[in-house]
């Protein structure tokens, strides 16, 4: 692309000062070429702003509005609660012009409540409330057999993990660092006895952990992606409440399998794409698999050095 | 304007937001992933919002981010224009307040832009169609403001063509034939 043909458009959309139009109406007078590209933008000058606006275009989804209502709702709620900023989140790098991509931070609670919202089509998220009252003593002894007996946060966790795809955590660094300093802090700061299990055996490749809340407790994302198919997250929620075994069923396509052990509750939850999950959780829940960061300083140490 | 306000905002964008990504992505269950998924990152990084920056065109950003990532996570190139769904866009303007050469003028206009190459088109769609500055749609685009500048002047020249050397009335049936409706 020549200078000169920048300076034509800019002629033709009559951006130039007067001096500068003499001087490129003697260069077109002058050259055909010139003459031909000025004609060619001059037939470019078409209304294409209101061309395109009656363009029929399918509306916006429904699903769609609700769930970025939901998202946006579910932000300023957060907003307000904790100030303009999140101080957990790094400094603020100026974005105008730097490229988007970059690491997926870890995802604050609104974000996890705003999927739950989306995917139950807004509105119940405003109830989850309520739904914690009704939904909370059935929990207590009950096998987790079917969806309608779901505990609240288990039914939040399938929700964010239905949003999840493996484009999610192809922004994903893999830190060894940082998620082992994350599990550190959620064994000293949040006292949870976590596990990270290592299921490659499975041929699921660790990927993150991530701190999140679930109605202002702390709740485990442990995220693996298979070899092929959607991520599969292990979630972790402390609870004290006797131990529960292993139940599987399918909520919105999604496989959860549920158990409780040693005052924690675990949520599997993918859809299966030649994972067994059921399985899988009865082998974590047997401690059949080894775990990583298992010492989290000295495996931090180590990698550093 | 910062991040604060962008909550409030972006129901209010969402019809642009859906529009852009529906043209760009030619797919509308690709547009309402892109779009879910460029609002989640958004809210996300809110905080990164400067007050100098255009939310619109923020979000045109990270809406176009988006779908690049997605694409190469996907391998595949761009889609050409005629291999869009085919009940996915109309051409035709809206008949009930135009008269028959304004929309057939309008429907040659869309149709013109969306058989451009992708960086061209693309290029067009945010400073002909969504009004940004080259500035802002080189930000948008993550390319230097003179790449936005040859992308659009190539653009405009291939436009001119089709309506420089033919009758638009000439040419109807060959767009009506060729577009994406």
């Amino acid at each position: 692309m020549k200078t000169d043909d920048l300076l034509l458009m800019a002629y033709v959309d009559g951006e130039l000062a007067p001096n500068e139009c003499r001087e490129i109406e003697e260069h077109i007078r002058a050259c055909a070429d010139a003459a031909e590209i000025v004609a060619l933008l001059r037939a470019s000058r078409l209304d294409y702003k209101q061309a395109f606006a009656t363009q029929k275009l399918p509306p916006v989804p429904d699903s769609l509005t609700q769930k970025i209502e939901a998202m946006a709702r579910a932000h300023s709620n957060k907003s307000a609660a904790e100030g303009a900023n999140d101080s957990s989140i790094p400094t603020p790098v100026a974005i105008a012009a730097a490229p988007v991509r970059s690491r997926m931070r870890s995802v604050p609670t609104w974000l996890a409540a705003a999927c739950v919202a989306g995917a139950f089509c807004g509105g119940l998220f405003l109830r989850l409330g309520p739904l914690l009252k009704t939904g909370a003593p059935g929990s207590g002894s009950a096998v987790m057999a079917s969806a309608g007996n779901l505990s609240p946060w288990v039914a939040t966790a399938v929700g964010y993990q239905q949003l999840y795809t493996r484009e999610t955590l192809a922004y994903v660094e893999d830190n060894p660092h940082v998620s082992s300093k994350t599990v550190e802090d959620i064994r000293r700061d949040d006292g949870l006895a976590l596990r990270i299990p290592d299921l490659r055996s499975a041929g699921l490749t660790f990927k993150t952990v991530q701190r999140l809340r679930f109605n202002n407790k702390p709740l485990v994302q442990i995220v693996y992606q298979p070899e092929k198919g959607p991520p599969i997250a292990l979630c972790v929620m402390k609870d004290v409440k006797p131990d529960q075994a292993v139940a599987a069923q399918v909520v919105d396509s999604m496989h959860v399998v549920t158990w409780r052990q040693a005052e924690l509750s675990y949520a599997l939850i993918g859809k299966t794409e030649g994972v067994d999950l059921d399985a899988l959780g009865k082998r974590i829940s047997n401690r059949e698999v080894d775990q990583l960061f298992s010492n989290a300083t000295s495996v931090s140490m180590a990698q550093a050095g | 304007m910062n991040g604060a306000d962008l909550p409030g905002m972006l129901p209010d964008m969402l019809p642009r937001l859906w529009a852009f990504a529906l043209r760009i992505s030619g797919d509308r269950h690709d547009a309402e992933d892109l779009v879910q998924r460029a609002c989640v990152r958004a809210l996300e990084r809110a905080h990164q919002l400067q007050p100098d920056t255009s939310p619109l065109s923020w979000m045109f950003s990270i809406v176009h981010s988006t779908w690049i990532n997605e694409l190469r996570a996907r391998s595949v190139r761009k889609r050409s224009s005629m291999e869009w769904d085919d009940d996915f866009l109309e051409n035709l303007a809206d008949p009930l307040d135009k008269g028959p050469e304004t929309q057939l003028m309008h429907s040659q206009i869309i149709s013109a832009v969306e058989r451009l190459p992708e960086a061209q088109r693309v290029v067009m769609l945010l400073v002909a169609v969504e009004g940004l500055s080259y500035q802002e749609a080189a930000e948008v685009l993550e390319v230097p403001i003179g790449t936005v500048m040859s992308r659009l002047s190539r653009a405009r020249q291939a436009v001119g063509a089709l309506f420089s050397t033919h009758d638009p009335k000439a040419k109807a049936s060959v767009t009506r034939r060729d577009s994406i409706a």
